[in-house]
């Protein structure tokens, strides 16, 4: 892959990225941009929407945040056929949601222009506001000091698919020497950078060794997160001990960025029991715990979407009950994904293998 | 081990056997019209297609106490919907993978393809499960789901 140089002098890391986003802009390759930006009265980032560079002002595009799931926003704004052409800056993770959406011809991918990074990593919404008081312009300062590595999430600390693979252009921060690099990963980057006018650059010897020393590090803690998590959830009483806080609150779905269902079987009356049932069970059983049906679930949210969990860690952090169902979800969903050989988001061309009508495996 | 078995030597099983109208339901009313008898355990829901099973299904029926579930469908090739038996196949390979994942026999989850003429195999393919489910046990699932 060519790697495109975009610095000028003076200019900050975040500050390049946006003026290559006002870029896009102005050269009308694309009418509108979806980039993480703080708003007059809190420093959190949203999605927001911008369609003229002159409003760009409060831009973070690097910023270690993923307030809410961008993909799901984005694929409110990117929908139907191709009309205006709208550039995504998303996180990796958020990549490859939007792109398992997209198979799901729950967004379009060709009227969007996939923007992505070296993912420095996101913080909870509260410990992104509380050092985003102390630090001036975080998205610089994260990167380099190695000590907010700490501050990340637990999902972010042990993710090892932290480069955009998949992404149109792909902002390169890692092992740079203090300057920025873009690469295209697909034709249509290519296209980008070309009508951008981007001069290309070597890549600096040392990126491949800093990704790779990075990605070790995070696997490790990976491994370990999973063959713990994998130790607890492996009868019916431990699954059940994981999620016993769990309050059916059903944030964790609605966070989720590939929860697909158009309507949850679980916000209908399918799980609403009659009385009589409740009371027999109880007998039965010695008791009932309400609200009913919690493992069911939490076992049927994972079957259907184990094959396609990015693991972004929004379920863990919009939990009431600290459940870290991150956790558990991205353990159960390493094992989906290796028996179906399949890795989400990784390419559009690769098809949803619950979809794949396949002769051979055996009826058992 | 996690699922603890016992055996008890009088216990009824209790088997869900979600089958294909096309096919598998046929050859059971073909058994039937033949006086083949097969176990009486047999809880039997007819689908338009296994390719209509959700995963939830089979993990309700889990969940709420059954010792075994049998999927019986259309031979490859024969599927009304032309493919729904082959997704099918796949989704529950995946249900297979992911209970295994928390302690349950994956045993207890059989696919089986029984064309519409095959009364006889159907009655096999019954008998042998329901026999294979008895050696197992009891299914400690249900009475150990407190959540
Ligand atoms: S899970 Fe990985 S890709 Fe997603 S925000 Fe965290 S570090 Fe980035
Ligand atoms: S967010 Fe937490 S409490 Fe709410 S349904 Fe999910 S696991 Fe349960
Ligand atoms: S019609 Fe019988 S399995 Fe599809």
């Amino acid at each position: 892959m060519t790697m495109y140089t975009v610095n000028q002098t003076g200019e900050t890391a975040s500050s390049t990225v946006t003026r290559l986003l006002k870029d896009l802009l102005g050269r009308n390759i694309a009418d509108a941009v979806l980039v993480s930006a703080e708003n007059p009265w809190s420093r959190l980032p949203m999605p927001t929407v911008f369609t003229d560079s002159a409003n760009m002002d409060r831009v973070v595009p690097l910023a270690p945040s993923t307030s809410v799931s961008f993909a799901r926003q984005a694929s409110l704004l990117v929908r139907g056929p191709a009309g205006k052409t709208v550039v995504l800056v998303l996180k990796p993770c958020e990549i490859r949601a939007f792109i398992e959406l997209a198979k799901l011809n729950q967004c379009s991918l060709e009227s969007a222009i996939l923007v992505s990074m070296d993912c420095p990593g996101r913080l909870e919404n509260g410990d992104y506001v509380a050092l985003a008081a102390e630090v001036q312009n975080l998205g610089e300062a994260f990167p380099s000091d190695l000590s907010f590595q700490e501050k990340l999430t637990v999902t972010c600390a042990s993710c090892d698919a932290f480069i955009p693979d998949s992404a149109d252009l792909q902002i390169c921060v890692t092992g740079m020497d203090g300057k920025l690099g873009v690469k295209a990963g697909t034709a249509k980057g290519e296209d980008i950078a070309a009508r951008l006018n981007l001069a290309t650059c070597e890549e600096p010897q040392n990126r491949a060794e800093a990704l790779s020393a990075l990605a070790g590090k995070r696997k490790e803690r990976k491994t370990a997160l999973f063959s713990e998590t994998a130790s607890t959830l492996k009868s019916i009483e431990g699954f059940q001990a994981a999620i016993s806080r769990c309050i059916n609150c059903y944030n964790c779905r609605s966070a989720c960025p590939v929860c697909y269902c158009r309507e949850c079987v679980f916000l209908t009356d399918v799980f609403v029991h009659p009385p009589e049932l409740l009371l027999e069970r109880a007998a039965r059983r010695g008791s009932v715990k309400m609200p009913t049906d919690t493992t069911m679930f939490h076992m049927t949210r994972m079957s259907h979407i184990a094959h396609a969990c990015v693991g972004c860690g929004q379920c863990t952090s919009v939990c009431p009950s600290e459940i870290p169902v991150a956790d558990l979800f991205r353990t159960v969903a390493e094992k989906t994904q290796s028996y179906f050989d399949y890795m989400p988001g990784r390419n559009v061309l690769e098809p949803i293998p619950q979809l794949v009508a396949r002769k051979g495996q055996s009826q058992e | 081990m996690s699922e603890t078995e016992t055996q008890i030597p009088s216990y009824k099983p209790r088997i869900v056997a979600l089958v294909c109208n096309w096919c598998t339901y046929t050859a059971a009313d073909l058994a039937g019209t033949s006086r083949l008898s097969y176990p009486a355990e047999i809880r039997m829901v007819r689908l338009m297609c296994t390719g209509m099973i959700d995963q939830k299904y089979i993990l309700k029926a889990f969940l709420d106490g059954a010792d075994g579930v049998f999927i019986g469908g259309c031979h490859p090739g024969d599927c009304h919907y032309l493919d729904g038996n082959l997704k099918a196949e796949r989704r529950i390979g995946g249900t297979r993978n992911l209970i295994e994942q928390f302690g349950f026999y994956p045993e207890r989850l059989k696919l089986q393809w029984i064309g519409a003429s095959e009364g006889p195999e159907f009655q096999h393919h019954m008998t042998e499960f329901v026999e294979r489910i008895v050696a197992m046990g009891p299914s400690q699932v249900r009475d150990r789901m407190i959540l």
